[in-house]
Parts: structure tokens; sequence; C-alpha cells
């Protein structure tokens, strides 16, 4: 009812508008923040993790930025607005899509190792170990976000890297209420923080965690970016904030040095393409790993009955969480950097293999072990290969997602900088002989995996998240769900998630929101899987933001993730 | 809208308890606490770190013991317990539930044992409020000599209920930085 009801009122609005724009007034928010909403939009749209960073796309897109302006716009204001999830001491990845020429690439400013870096730096700490992969400096690998975003600015945007952070420098400046979602982050890292920052940092107010309602300021942010954007990104990667980042690294026992800095390079790659049913799915290639599983994870659910099965329905889970077993021992045993290892990227994606996958699982009880897959090496070649989503009035899309990892990343910020350092070293393997080893200057394989998806040709989806090694299982859910189940676009960002995986050939339990039937986890149960409730909305599962581009209709529809802040914010 | 005697003895009534429980909120600290103090956490959630931070401010000698057991009260002359379940926190320590519970209820034992008195703190608000939480106030905030809660965390009068049951002076605060002054005024100089 509620999809029926926004989907009238959109109409009506819309409709509205061909007769007296003027006056048109598109449907404000329901108050549950829960209950789905698609916002829309006719020219353009930014959704994004936090309302002020959206606002930042849409004015860069109203003063005639194009997407990727607006992207960047709205990723700089993400570091003020939503600084616990990514920033400027963080890396990631962005899928572009050029309306004129239909061409589709993807820039990849993932953060890398530094040069001292060795495959045992994490084996044998002990009880230690995820101190030193997350929360010291050893954790916190070369940032790669400035450059990803000047690469994209200077190549496929109009504005200068000023422009892109105007807002960012108010928003920071200025400061904003604390959400609620903010303070509990804030509480629940409060440790990290208090530990790696201090007392007297802007992250904690006065000493202890923000409440909800709290002004969150950060002077220090606003003074870097206005740096930055007057001396230029050789100020983070060689000048001053270079020594500060190095000095904080190096203090927390890391080992970064000040040439890792000045040799990070963005990297612009082919994108990874695949096809589910009708669809044409452009993702990102390794290291983003979320692309290639998403893929393969929709290769094996094609040609299942989901409708029959039902939405959630025991079958449905049960099927979809046993191929996302088959999935992560394919991930442990070959996913790596690809400038150094080979991926068999071709034979994971194949049809073929996606079949076999599927004869492996029986509909009435788990697999007694999940082995990876093997493929001819001599078939294979070696492959070079907080969610924004945007389109402006041309048809120029982005779709970028960026982080910092863990939440307040490493919890280090250098000297006066007012911004977080990442702990992305922690993607790495601490098993040596990982194909995801730590080595020097290599990129750890990530889990993120922006995507568009095209239909005939037209981009119609838009979608991403962040979420960890659960981002790929939840775009595939939000996908089935539109394409399957038929469900409006926020309806399936709202929808309830699930997730499992394996470690070494072994299951782990299926983690499940709350709102899932008790009879649902109970059949699960029978059929031999653990289950661990989650919340009913929880953040574990990520927080997707997504476009849908109804170009017959011209309309722009977004869906953002109620378990986080997301809005979107169209014209 | 003539107004029956029924109505005005209810609204007289009415009155009196919004008055009551006003006044019941407002309550003043007093110095039943002495020196020093032993922090813990009940539920190991990062409040019991945001304790021993306020305590600092409010220039108590305190000690924090993430994991404290009956031994730890020695050579401490009152107990906080900060009440907060976060599952995140009991997972990084590698505790289930029920041995957290049963720390705790060996603690509280051995407090009363050795009379010495107890601080409940919930000072994580409505969001560190939950199954788990709520338990636990239900199940130790009897043993308080005292209680100081941030007020979001008592939307629901829970506080209020076992507090006043039980006698038991409740501190009510608006923010947790405000917790620093009554935190002072309970210990004795």
């Amino acid at each position: 009812m509620k999809r029926a009801a926004a989907f009238t009122a959109i109409a009506a609005a819309l409709f509205l508008s061909t007769c007296r724009p003027q006056l048109v007034k598109m449907p404000e928010p329901p108050q549950d923040r829960h209950a789905p909403f698609n916002y829309a939009g006719r020219k353009g749209m930014v959704v994004a993790a936090h309302p002020l960073a959206a606002q930042a796309g849409l004015d860069m897109l109203k003063e005639g930025g194009n997407a990727v302006d607006a992207a960047v716009a709205t990723a700089f204001a993400l570091n003020a607005a939503e600084p616990f999830a990514s920033g400027i001491g963080g890396g990631g990845f962005m899928v572009i899509y050029l309306a004129k020429p239909k061409k589709v690439t993807t820039v990849n400013f993932r953060e890398k190792a530094p040069a001292a870096a060795t495959p045992t730096m994490f084996a044998n700490k002990g009880e230690a170990l995820e101190q030193w992969r997350t929360e010291r400096g050893t954790a916190v690998g070369v940032p790669g976000m400035l450059a990803g975003w000047s690469y994209a600015l200077e190549k496929y945007g109009t504005k200068s890297l000023a422009e892109a952070a105007r807002r960012a420098i108010e928003i920071a400046a200025d400061g904003f209420p604390v959400s609620l979602t903010f303070s509990t982050i804030n509480k629940d890292e409060y440790e990290k923080l208090l530990k790696n920052a201090g007392e007297t940092t802007c992250y904690l107010n006065g000493g202890v965690a923000y409440e909800p309602g709290d002004t969150f300021k950060n002077p220090e942010l606003a003074a870097t970016l206005r740096l930055i954007t007057t001396k230029g990104i050789k100020e983070f990667y060689r000048g001053e904030i270079a020594r500060k980042i190095v000095a904080a690294v190096r203090a927390k026992e890391g080992i970064m040095t000040l040439e890792d800095l000045a040799g990070y390079e963005p990297e612009e790659m082919t994108p990874l393409q695949g096809t589910y049913k009708d669809f044409t799915i452009y993702t990102l290639p390794p290291p983003g790993s979320g692309g290639l599983h998403l893929l393969q994870l929709l290769n094996i659910v094609e040609n299942w009955p989901l409708k029959d099965w039902g939405h959630n329905s025991v079958a449905t889970i049960h099927h979809l969480c046993e191929a996302m077993r088959f999935i992560f021992a394919d991930r442990e045993h070959y996913l790596g950097d690809p400038d150094f290892v080979t991926i068999p990227v071709a034979g994971l994606l194949s049809k073929d293999y996606a079949r076999r996958t599927r004869e492996k699982i029986v509909p009435d009880k788990t697999a007694a072990a999940y082995p990876y897959a093997v493929f001819d090496p001599a078939q294979e070649k070696k492959e070079n290969t907080t969610h924004v989503c945007v389109i402006d009035k041309d048809g120029n899309i982005v779709s970028l997602t960026q982080s910092i990892n863990d939440f307040f990343g490493a919890g280090i910020v250098p000297e006066g900088t007012g911004f977080l350092l990442n702990d992305h070293m922690a993607d790495f393997s601490s098993n040596p002989k990982s194909p995801n080893a730590p080595n020097p200057n290599r990129r750890p394989t990530s889990s993120m995996g922006p995507l568009i998806m095209f239909k005939k040709g037209e981009p119609l989806l838009v979608l991403g998240s962040p979420g960890g090694t659960r981002i790929f299982s939840s775009l595939v859910q939000i996908i089935i769900n539109i394409v399957d189940f038929g469900m409006s676009l926020d309806e399936a960002i709202e929808a309830p998630r699930f997730f499992s995986y394996s470690v070494s050939g072994k299951p782990r339990p299926i983690s499940i929101e709350s709102r899932i039937p008790e009879a649902t986890l109970k059949a699960l149960e029978a059929l031999g899987h653990e289950i661990a409730v989650k919340e009913d909305y929880d953040k574990y599962f990520g927080g997707a933001q997504g476009l849908m581009i109804l170009k017959d209709k011209k309309i722009i529809l977004g869906g953002a993730d109620s378990r986080r802040d997301g809005v979107g914010a169209g014209y | 809208m003539k107004m029956t005697w029924e109505k005005t003895i209810l609204s007289v009534l009415l009155v009196f308890a919004v008055i009551a429980v006003y006044s019941f909120g407002r309550q003043e600290a007093k110095a039943l606490f002495e020196q020093p103090a032993l922090i813990t956490s009940a539920g190991q959630s990062a409040d019991g770190l945001q304790a021993s931070v306020l305590a600092k401010k409010a220039e108590l000698k305190a000690d924090l013991a993430k994991f404290a057991v009956s031994k730890d009260l020695e050579n401490h002359k009152a107990l906080i317990l900060v009440l907060g379940a976060s599952m995140k926190g009991l997972g990084a320590a590698g505790l289930d539930t029920n041995k957290e519970k049963e720390r705790i209820a060996q603690l509280l034992a051995e407090a009363k044992k050795r009379n010495v008195p107890v601080l409940c703190l919930h000072i994580g608000g409505e969001a560190r409020r939950g199954q788990l939480t709520d338990e636990m106030i239900g199940e130790y905030l009897p043993s308080a000599q005292m209680v100081i809660v941030v007020k979001s965390g008592n939307k629901d009068g829970i506080f209020t209920k076992i507090c006043t049951a039980k006698n038991i002076p409740l501190i009510e605060v608006d923010k947790i930085l405000d917790v620093v002054v009554p935190l002072k005024a309970s210990f004795k100089r």
C-alpha cells in the first residue's frame, strides 16, 4: 500500500508539475524513517548518507556542475557531515557513465599498503591482532581519496576542487546537529577515539560521546580543506599535511613514509560487465571484490524460481546463503590486488561456473563443505583490471563508494587537521600465504561494489552500499527485490536482509534482521543453518543508496537506506 | 464546559503528581560515598570508560576495571556500576550474557558483604536501552544507594519506578557531561 501511495503521490506531483511547475511540491518523507519512500526528480538527483551532503551535491547540479562535479561535492561534504564513514583520510571507487559517448569507466582510488608492508606484518600478533589491524598505525593505508576526486574532476568534471569543496568547508565550520546514528556510532567507537584521538578531539564532546541534538563542528577540517583548495592536493601528498599524517601514523607504531604519500596515484580501470536476465551491469573490477561477487551471485541466482519460492522465504534465504558461502570460498582463495596476483575473473563470472555451483546446492540441507572453484589457468589471462549516487540533467551518472573502513577509521587524527585516517590495512589477510596478504604498495581487496545497471542500453538503476563483506549480498537482494519481486526502489532497499559466508570451507551462521518471522528462522535451523538474529534495521547490512531512472515516465527516483541517515535531493 | 467535582479532584491530583515526579527528578545528590571508587561496566558498553572520564572531571579518585571481580573491591570504598549492554562490547570481550550477569551478581554480593555502597549510572540515554540493559536495570538497581541517569534513558520511567519502590535517591540530568556535578557531590571530600 505504501508503495502504491508513494507512486501515486509522485505521479500526481509530476502531472501537476507539467501544468504549473512553480507550484510543484514533492511529497515529504514520512515520519517513520523506515517507511519506504522514493524521492523524485526530473532533471537530476543526488542520494547520499547525510542530508547536508545530498544538498551539497544538488546545489552543485543546480549551479551547472555535471554528475562528477556533484559527486565530488557530495563526497567532500560527507567528510564534514558523516566523518565517521569516509573522508580524505580514506579511499574508494567511482563508476562513471558518460551519457553522450555512452561510455562507462571506473576510477580506483583505493588505499595502498606502505612500501614497508610485509606479508607477515599481521602474523603472530595473538590476541592483539585486531588492534594492529584496526587501531594502530599499521592499520593505516596510504589514502587515495583526494587523488581520486581530483583525477575525476580534472578528466570528467567541469568545476575546480575549490568549488567542489566549498559546501564541505561551510558544513565543517558552521556545524550541524548530531543524529541518533552519529551518536550511537560515536558511543560504540568511544574507546578507540579516546585512546587514539584523545579527550580533546572534536570527535568527542568534551571528552565524552556526542548525544543526539548536540552540535558537531570541525573547524580544523575546514582549515585543512581551505589549505588544500588553496595549495592543491600536493599539500596533502607532499606538503605539511603529509608530514602530519606520517607523524601521526608513526607515533602509533605505523610504517608509512613521506615517499608512500608522494607516490600515490589513482587508476582508471575498465569496468567489470555482467548480465542478470535482461539487464547489463557495470561495476568495479578487482581489487574491488563487491562487483565481482555480486555478478557471481546473480549468475547463480538467475535460474532459480525466486518468484515461486517467495520473497525472504525459507527456500530463497537457504539457496542464497548457500551460494554466498561458495562465493566466499572463492574469495578467500583467489582475491588480491590484480596488479600482483592472477584472479580468474572470466572463470568466476562464467555462466557455466554458476551452473556448476547451483548444482552443488540442494534444497533440503546445507552442504557438507564449501570448496573453492578450480579453473584452467591456460584459459585465464591476468586482468588488470558511504555510497553516493548522482545523475545530472544530461544523463551522466556517478556511482561512488568511499570509506575509511571501520566507523571512525583507525581513530587517528593527524595533529590539527580534523580528518580521520583509515584502517583499510585490516582488509588484507593476516595469513602470509593468502593472495591478499599485505605487500609493498598493494591495494587490499575491497568489498565495495558501486554499480550501474542498464536495460536495452539505457541506465535504469544506480546502486551501492557500505557494509564490508555484506555489500554484494545486500546489493543482490535489492536487485532481485526489484527485478523478481516487483518492489519499488526504496521498498527493495528497506526490505529485511540476511547474509552468510564461509571460512576455510566451513559455513558461518546466517545473520538476519529480526523482521524475518520466527517460523522462517526455525525452518532454516531445521535445514542445518545456524542463525544470528540482528536488529530490525541493522547497520551491519550496510546503508544502500540508489537511483532509478524511468526514462519513459521522465522520472528519476531516489532510494536512501533508513539503516543510516540517507536522503535524496532532486530537482 | 461545567467542571464536575470529580474532574476538579482529578486535576488537582494530576498537578500534585506532576510536581512530585518533577521534584523527585530534581533531587540533589547527597555525599553518600567515600573515595576511592571502583568503576565497572555492567554490559561492557563504552559507557564504563566514559564514566571514568566523568569521574576524572569530577576530581574523584576512581579506578576503572572493565571486568572487575570481587577482589578488585579491596581498597575501594564505593562501587560505581555503569549500566548499559553492548553486544559489540560483550563480543569483543569474549563474554556471553550469562557470564557477564554472573560477574556482576558476584561483585554486588561481595560489595554488600564488605559494606561497599553502590552508585548506579546509566549515561547512554535512550539508545543504550534494550532487553539486556533493561534486565540488568531490574536486577541491579535495587542494590544501589543512589542512581544517576541521563534523562532520555528514563523516558518510560523505568528508573523512577524502581527507585520510588526501593526508596533510592534518583538524580536525572539532561546530558552526559551534566553527570559530573551530581557525581562530584555524591562523594565526601
